[in-house]
């Protein structure tokens, strides 16, 4: 059984037009995802569905064999599964320190708490230095690091991720993937949504290609890279030949 | 020395001003609800405290034990029945301002039909003495009155800084989405929130009961300068709201002593149309987004 299962989910947003017109996917446990599509395809929609932001119209989650559909974002998590949206969203008028003990929100004990604390600042040490400051201070890059260790405060067996590189420069949305990498080897399985296809694929195991609202294709993530012809069918512009959009 | 007699009689009615505010800007932080009902309910513990006063001599301080406590429920049940149904639809500032200035007007009917519309007041012996420190001279009722109100933000900022539930207010205030993420149950926080929020009330309308007369329509009166307090510090910012209150009951003071009582109301008005020009966001407001 896999670890996350998406049945012919069927979402949208108020009163609007079904943006998810039926997705099916399997998360299996240690693999690493990259979602990628065209614009408005629905893969920022079926994040925030999982997530339990967005009630699902039809369809089922089910997350280690428990039908979660419907459930609130905090139930999700508590489940373990975490989700990083797009736009880096931190608490402006908190430290780092406070942002990524909000992290940790679920979790009473405080020993533990600490424990996880370190485990961030190792991961990302360039946080520790910043600790007392107002989150709303930092850079777009480092907002971003807070905003990745405040997911592992929780440590959750899913980390859905919405397109990390945007907005950084190149290099450090380098930087960002690489710590996304890392994630795997602290037993985390990671869906990535990513705009930058190349860079997407580059950094996970798994492609998934949406279009229109449900799966078009998929299959290794190198083995995407590598076919042209799937590049010109499903991605368009979306997979421009490396150098291009990188 | 005239002139610290008048900054304190400011600072003694500033408190009281504060604890309003502070109430109203923290449900408008956590929910983006501008609750026009406000001092609806702040007239609501007021009747209530008169009603205790005149039927069983509670006193009105005594009474804040009553009043905190009942107001605080009704905050969270009528959160409970009314708000969740307007959240997620996409006209919900709107739908928001509507609901709450209904709730004012059911609340002054009802009350106008239990109580009619005369003024009323509770008299306890504090109401009509005084306290003389050296040359500077306080009403009791204000002294007490205010005393209360400033050990009730301190405590509202103990709350906030150091509880669990208070950290979970306070990230729901700077960032809705980023709360919910981290796993806050932004609808448990927002019906906490609320009640929070009128227990607060709850607290003011005991305390106003005895420093001055009320009626049901005075409300109107009372949010509309409310609202001119949080918007003066910041919507959403309750350490803006409590500068502010105080600032402009200063202000209101020296209007009062200077001009006289008749441009006293004005100055609430005038101070916050010279302070917005200078800056639009408030004194401690982030740029809003409705």
């Amino acid at each position: 059984m896999s670890l996350l299962e998406i049945e012919n989910v069927v979402a949208g947003y108020g009163a609007g037009p079904d943006i998810l017109t039926g997705v099916s996917v399997s998360i299996e446990l240690g693999t690493s995802y990259c979602i990628v599509g065209p614009n408005g395809a629905g893969k920022s929609t079926l994040l925030r569905t999982i997530a339990g932001f967005l009630k699902p119209r039809a369809g089922e989650v089910v997350f280690d064999g428990v039908k979660m559909n419907g459930s609130r974002p905090d139930q999700m998590l508590a489940a373990g599964v975490c989700f990083v949206p797009q736009d880096a969203s931190l608490f402006p008028a908190m430290t780092v320190r406070e942002n990524l003990a909000m992290g940790g929100y679920l979790i009473d004990d405080r020993t533990l708490l600490r424990e996880r604390m370190d485990m961030v600042y190792e991961t990302f040490p360039a946080l520790a230095e910043r600790k007392g400051q107002n989150a709303g201070t930092l850079s777009g890059g480092e907002q971003q690091m807070v905003t990745l260790g405040r997911a592992l405060m929780i440590e959750p067996k899913v980390v859905m991720i919405d397109e990390p590189s945007l907005g950084l420069a190149p290099m450090i949305a380098d930087q960002i993937f690489e710590k996304i990498r890392g994630f795997g080897d602290l037993g985390i399985t990671v869906v990535l949504v990513e705009q930058n296809a190349v860079k997407g694929l580059e950094s996970t195991d798994w492609g998934i290609v949406l279009d229109l609202g449900a799966k078009e294709f998929e299959g290794p993530a190198d083995g995407i890279l590598a076919d042209p012809r799937i590049r010109e069918l499903y991605l368009g512009k979306a997979l421009a030949p490396r150098g291009e959009l990188s | 020395m005239h002139w610290v007699q008048i900054v304190v009689l400011g600072l003694l009615l500033g408190g009281v001003y504060a604890m309003m505010a502070s109430g109203l800007t923290l449900l408008f932080g956590v929910m983006r609800v501008v609750n026009l009902a406000h001092a609806a309910f702040i007239l609501v513990a007021s009747y209530i405290t008169y009603a205790l006063f005149e039927s069983l001599a509670i006193d009105p301080m005594i009474s804040l034990l009553i009043t905190m406590p009942l107001m605080f429920g009704l905050g969270v049940g009528l959160y409970l029945l009314l708000f969740p149904r307007l959240e997620d639809s996409p006209r919900y500032v709107e739908m928001t301002v509507l609901l709450t200035f209904g709730l004012a007007l059911v609340v002054e009917g009802s009350l106008t039909f239990i109580f009619t519309g005369t003024f009323r007041s509770v008299r306890p012996d504090y109401a009509s003495s005084a306290v003389n420190i050296g040359d500077i001279f306080m009403p009791t009722s204000q002294l007490y009155a205010s005393l209360i109100s400033f050990a009730l933000l301190i405590l509202l900022w103990v709350v906030l800084r150091f509880t669990k539930t208070g950290t979970a207010i306070r990230a729901t205030m700077q960032n809705r989405a980023a709360a919910q993420i981290v796993g806050v149950n932004v609808r448990r926080v927002s019906a906490l929130a609320f009640g929070i929020g009128m227990a607060l009330a709850g607290a003011a309308g005991s305390l106003l009961s005895f420093m001055f007369p009320f009626f049901p329509a005075r409300h109107w009166q009372w949010v509309a300068l409310l609202l001119a307090l949080i918007v003066l510090g910041g919507m959403g910012s309750i350490k803006g709201a409590v500068v502010g209150a105080l600032l402009l009951a200063v202000a209101s003071a020296i209007v009062t002593d200077q001009v006289g009582p008749t441009w006293s109301p004005i100055t609430f008005y005038l101070t916050l149309f010279l302070i917005l020009l200078v800056r639009p966001q408030g004194l401690f407001g982030a740029k809003v987004r409705l």
